[in-house]
């Protein structure tokens, strides 16, 4: 029963990861926040299907790389709140560098210098 | 480290904090719809919530992911939960449920059945230390056709004088004791033994210690008893051990008890095969090493050193054989005896004659269990069918389909577990429904356990069955688009017949594989019929037997033994009700004595070297038995006193030694022609008899009068030859109501002689073949279910075509098709499949009936009669099948029919 590689959470899971320890380095959101916030930063070429956006963050809070807190928003609504621990800011560290490389690699090899 | 602790805190909160946590959940997702409403709603959306779900997904898939992330063991959750639901589904549909956990259990435990008793007889380890390394030697006269014989105490003696392959050789035979202490007098099974027999099977007394080589030979009088008589008739006292106990009536010393698992010998083979209650040392006596080949008593286990294979070690035995012949007398030599030495591992020794037939039947009845499969999947389909529409919105609220085959395979494994359970009850009464009559003779029977072999063996079956009966319909299940599902399912058109191949495929192998099954039986039967027909070459009907010991010492001389045969005679020949009455050495259906002979003036065949079977008898012998004479005439009384001995022998020997010829005044003598044993003149010819398993060839037969055995043979008190006595009385009546009678005689004469068994004759024919007739119901029970499976299967698919198809059907009739033509169409689908499992049946018997030629007796493997049965019988049980939906169908009310859609 592995996982159905089709779902663009899964397809995208190791960018969407990258993706939200970017997010919360500029400091702690909701889910809400952060799906809008990739939604923008990304110019909007990057839509994932927003549910997709809670698996991956749990599972990030179970790693201990987030840490959540729940509280008050600005609405007066109950959301939980998302913040990176050591961990994660040493994980988005990591991933960014290797991310550059990665991403370096294939420009050069797309624009064959 | 850290991270994996926060982690395992989190992971623990959510199982303590289970509501919580559900609560955290839905208000987070709760909470990201209410935000993009809301600002749906600013930009002018018209149906924001809706917009928002949109762009969200599938709530209950995500809600459902964010449970499994956050289940304490990943998974497990969705398991027990799936497992929860296909408990609660199964419920619901108790009857499909009920139908298949019965027919699972029931082709599990005849599996299962069948496997324990081959888990007895052929894998269960046989309690001795690296068993795999200990063999059975034998000896064989192949120029007088005797093979695999046992040894005499001579040839053992070369024998472990000379071999180099062998850590350990140790003989033994089984030998009958009076046992006269410690209560009523009782015979036991018992075996004289070599010091080195417990140290070749490197297994030691529990309590005690085992015979010590000085302790083997002649005069030392010591014992080692097994522990179930220790604790039957000791009552489990240690301080049995140094005291004495009466065997044969002369003290023995008890020394030794062994373990309660330790078997020896092991029921199977054909001499000595007699689990022991009691052990003494074998101490060979001078009379015993006084000449070769004579009292071939004794079965020989040997260890082979480590590193010496099977294979060297016969080489080595081939050669050890020539120096062996080397020590026999020229002129035995000469005349035919120079022995042949053979190994074979002693589990092929014990149970190799029960392993071809007993593979067979498990073969039968897995055929059976894949029928059965073949039903329960066919069920599984249909229902699958029925619930398709609740898979289509299953997966249409966003189920996954890794989480529908999870969700299958729960349910597959409930029913299989349950179907397991199931089989193992059922297995543990077939079990002990096996008549003692085969457990008997079948080693290891006596104590069919269910151990953790047959459990393993049935978790196996378990699992394959819930692959085969969940798995292919799975394979099966059409993968369209939930939409396309849920549509086709509202109009319900008619079911396209290529959905329905997988069943019928199910349909064609049951019938096929209920060939196979009907072709096995029928073979079986005709084979049983064939045996039972044989001529046994006497009459069993009213005659009783009763079979008891003389004990050596109390019966020394050989006057003794005869004023015994005397006594018995008149007592048991004055009982009212008794026809007539004759002692024997041995009865019909066994054999006794073989003996080397001299005919006079034979032809004696080209390489053939004349040995005979002999029997003593005493009184009217072949009349009670009902033989009949060929020639010249039985022995009369008194016959002893002219000093002429007499002999008489069966067609065979006749036939072989004097052909064409009339043997009665010719003469013959014991052993080669240079033996001083003296002439004895043949006065007449009786029929063969069998004297073995019935349908094998009997042998070569000799009988003499009792009143001519010999002194010497008495007095020697080596073994007791001459001192078996077999009872068989002729009633006029009924035979049961002379058994008490005639134990009372005996108890008169020797108020402490134990009598061995009491037996019908009619009994002993009937035990003779019961392994055949237990094999044969076996497979004819397997067929019959099968057949009745494959019937059913048959029945069930055209059922559910017919629902399936009914508006179909409707409208043909409603258009003015005759209701005729319906039931034929009906039928004649049924055929087609039927007609298709015939041909396959057909083709796979005719390959397959070679591997059970070795275990039919004058039956043919393409018997005609059973190969035109077997398809006349499924085709008139898949007519029946076939007829009652056909009669359905063509009731179907158009209009009503119509309507109802």
């Amino acid at each position: 029963m592995g996982e159905d590689p089709s779902r663009p959470a899964d397809l995208l899971q190791g960018t969407l990861e990258l993706l939200i320890l970017r997010t919360l380095a500029t400091g702690e959101k909701h889910g809400y926040e952060i799906a809008e916030w990739i939604h923008v930063a990304s110019a909007e070429a990057l839509s994932v299907e927003e549910g997709a956006l809670y698996p991956a963050l749990h599972r990030l809070e179970l790693r201990g790389l987030l840490s959540a807190e729940w509280d008050v928003s600005a609405n007066n609504r109950r959301a939980k709140y998302y913040r990176l621990t050591a961990g994660g800011r040493k994980r988005l560290k990591d991933t960014t560098a290797s991310w550059r490389r990665t991403s370096a690699a294939i420009n050069r090899v797309l624009q064959g210098t | 480290m850290a991270e994996w602790l926060s982690s395992l805190r989190l992971r623990l909160w959510a199982l303590l904090r289970r509501r919580q946590l559900d609560q955290d959940l839905q208000d987070e997702v709760a909470f990201h719809l209410a935000m993009r409403e809301d600002q749906l709603r600013r930009s002018g959306a018209i149906n924001a919530g809706a917009g928002a779900r949109r762009r969200f997904g599938s709530v209950t898939r995500i809600g459902e992911e964010l449970r499994e992330a956050w289940a304490f063991a990943p998974r497990m959750s969705s398991l027990v939960q799936d497992l929860r639901y296909a408990a609660r589904t199964l419920r619901r549909s108790r009857g499909f449920a009920f139908v298949v956990v019965l027919t699972l259990g029931l082709g599990i435990g005849a599996n299962t059945a069948l496997f324990s008793i081959i888990n007895a007889a052929l894998i269960r380890p046989l309690g001795y230390a690296d068993a795999d390394r200990l063999v059975s030697v034998h000896e064989g006269f192949s120029q007088r056709n005797i093979d695999r014989f046992p040894f005499s105490a001579l040839d053992f003696d070369d024998l472990q004088r000379y071999q180099q392959s062998f850590e350990r050789v140790a003989a033994y035979r089984n030998v009958p004791f009076e046992l006269s202490s410690g209560g009523n007098p009782e015979r036991i099974e018992a075996a004289k033994v070599s010091a080195e027999l417990f140290r070749t099977l490197g297994i030691g007394p529990a309590v005690g210690r085992s015979f010590s080589t000085a302790e083997d030979r002649p005069g030392v009088n010591v014992a080692i008893l097994s522990w179930g008589l220790w604790q039957r008739r000791y009552t489990a006292d240690p301080s049995i051990i140094g005291q004495a106990i009466q065997l044969d009536r002369q003290p023995y010393t008890v020394i030794g008890i062994m373990p309660a698992t330790f078997v020896f010998p092991r029921r199977g083979p054909q001499v000595n095969g007699q689990p022991a209650d009691l052990w003494v040392p074998i101490a060979f006596t001078e009379r015993e090493r006084a000449e070769r080949a004579s009292m071939h008593t004794n079965s020989v286990i040997a260890r082979l050193k480590d590193g010496v294979s099977l294979q060297e070690a016969r080489a080595e035995l081939s050669v050890l054989a020539g120096r062996i012949a080397e020590n026999y007398p020229p002129l035995l030599r000469n005349a035919g005896f120079s022995p042949r030495l053979s190994a074979q591992p002693i589990r092929e020794d014990i149970s190799g004659q029960f392993e071809a037939p007993l593979l067979m039947l498990l073969a039968a009845v897995a055929l059976v269990l894949l029928v059965a499969c073949a039903n329960v999947a066919n069920l599984v389909l249909s229902r699958a069918a029925g619930r398709r529409r609740e898979f289509a919105v299953r997966t249409a609220l966003g189920a996954r389909q890794s989480r529908l085959v999870q969700l299958l395979l729960c349910e597959a494994s409930l029913l299989s577990v349950a179907g397991g359970v199931t089989g193992i009850t059922v297995a543990y009464w077939a079990v002990k429904a096996v008549p003692p009559v085969i457990t008997r003779k079948i080693p290891g029977l006596q104590d069919v356990a269910i151990d953790f072999r047959v459990l393993a063996f049935t978790g196996v079956l378990c699992l394959a069955t819930a692959v085969i009966f969940a798995l292919l319909p799975l394979a099966a299940l059409d993968r369209r688009s939930p939409g396309d599902s849920l549509r086709d399912e509202t109009s319900r058109t008619t079911l396209a017949s290529k959905k329905l191949r997988t069943q019928r495929g199910f349909v064609v192998s049951t019938v096929g594989l209920a060939f196979v099954l009907l072709v096995g039986a029928g073979l079986f039967i005709r084979s049983f019929a064939a045996l039972m027909s044989t001529d046994i070459g006497f009459r069993p009907a009213q005659v009783v037997t009763a079979s008891m010991t003389l004990p050596r010492t109390f019966y020394t001389t050989a006057t003794s033994v005869r004023t015994f045969h005397a006594s018995l005679y008149e007592s048991l020949v004055a009982l009212p009700g008794v026809r007539s009455v004759a002692l024997a050495t041995d009865l019909p259906l066994t054999t006794y004595e073989l003996r080397a002979f001299t005919p006079e003036a034979a032809s004696i065949p080209e390489g053939a070297q004349p040995t005979t079977h002999l029997t003593w008898v005493h009184g009217p012998y072949f009349d009670t038995l009902g033989m009949t004479l060929r020639r010249g005439r039985f022995f009369v009384d008194g016959e002893h006193v002219q000093n002429r001995s007499v002999v008489i022998i069966n067609e065979k020997l006749a036939d072989l030694f004097w052909p064409g010829r009339d043997p009665v005044g010719k003469r013959l003598k014991w052993g080669i022609a240079a033996s001083g044993a003296p002439w004895l003149t043949i006065v007449g010819v009786v029929g063969n008899v069998a004297d073995g398993p019935i349908g094998a060839e009997p042998g070569i037969h000799a009988y003499e009068p009792f009143r001519q055995l010999p002194e010497l043979f008495l007095d020697g008190a080596v073994n007791q030859f001459g001192r078996d006595v077999k009872a068989a009385v002729l009633a006029q009546g009924e035979p049961r109501a002379l058994a008490a009678a005639i134990r009372q005689e005996i108890s008169t004469l020797d108020r402490e002689l134990a009598i061995q068994n009491i037996e019908l004759m009619d009994q002993q024919v009937s035990d003779a073949v019961a392994p055949q007739r237990f094999s044969t119901l076996l497979v004819c029970a397997f067929a019959a279910v099968a057949l009745f499976l494959a019937s059913v299967g048959l029945y069930g698919l055209l059922a559910f075509t017919i629902t399936q198809r009914t508006r179909e059907i409707a409208v043909r009739l409603a258009l003015g098709a005759e209701r005729r033509a319906v039931m034929r169409m009906v039928v004649a689908q049924g055929a087609q499949l039927v007609a298709i499992g015939l041909t396959v049946g057909l083709i796979v018997s005719l390959g397959l009936t070679r591997f059970v030629a070795s275990l039919l007796y004058r039956t043919n493997q393409y018997d005609l009669v059973t190969f035109l049965t077997v398809p006349a019988v499924l085709t008139a049980a898949a007519l029946i099948a076939c007829v009652l939906p056909a009669w359905r169908a063509a009731r179907v009310e158009p209009l009503t029919a119509l309507r109802a859609e």
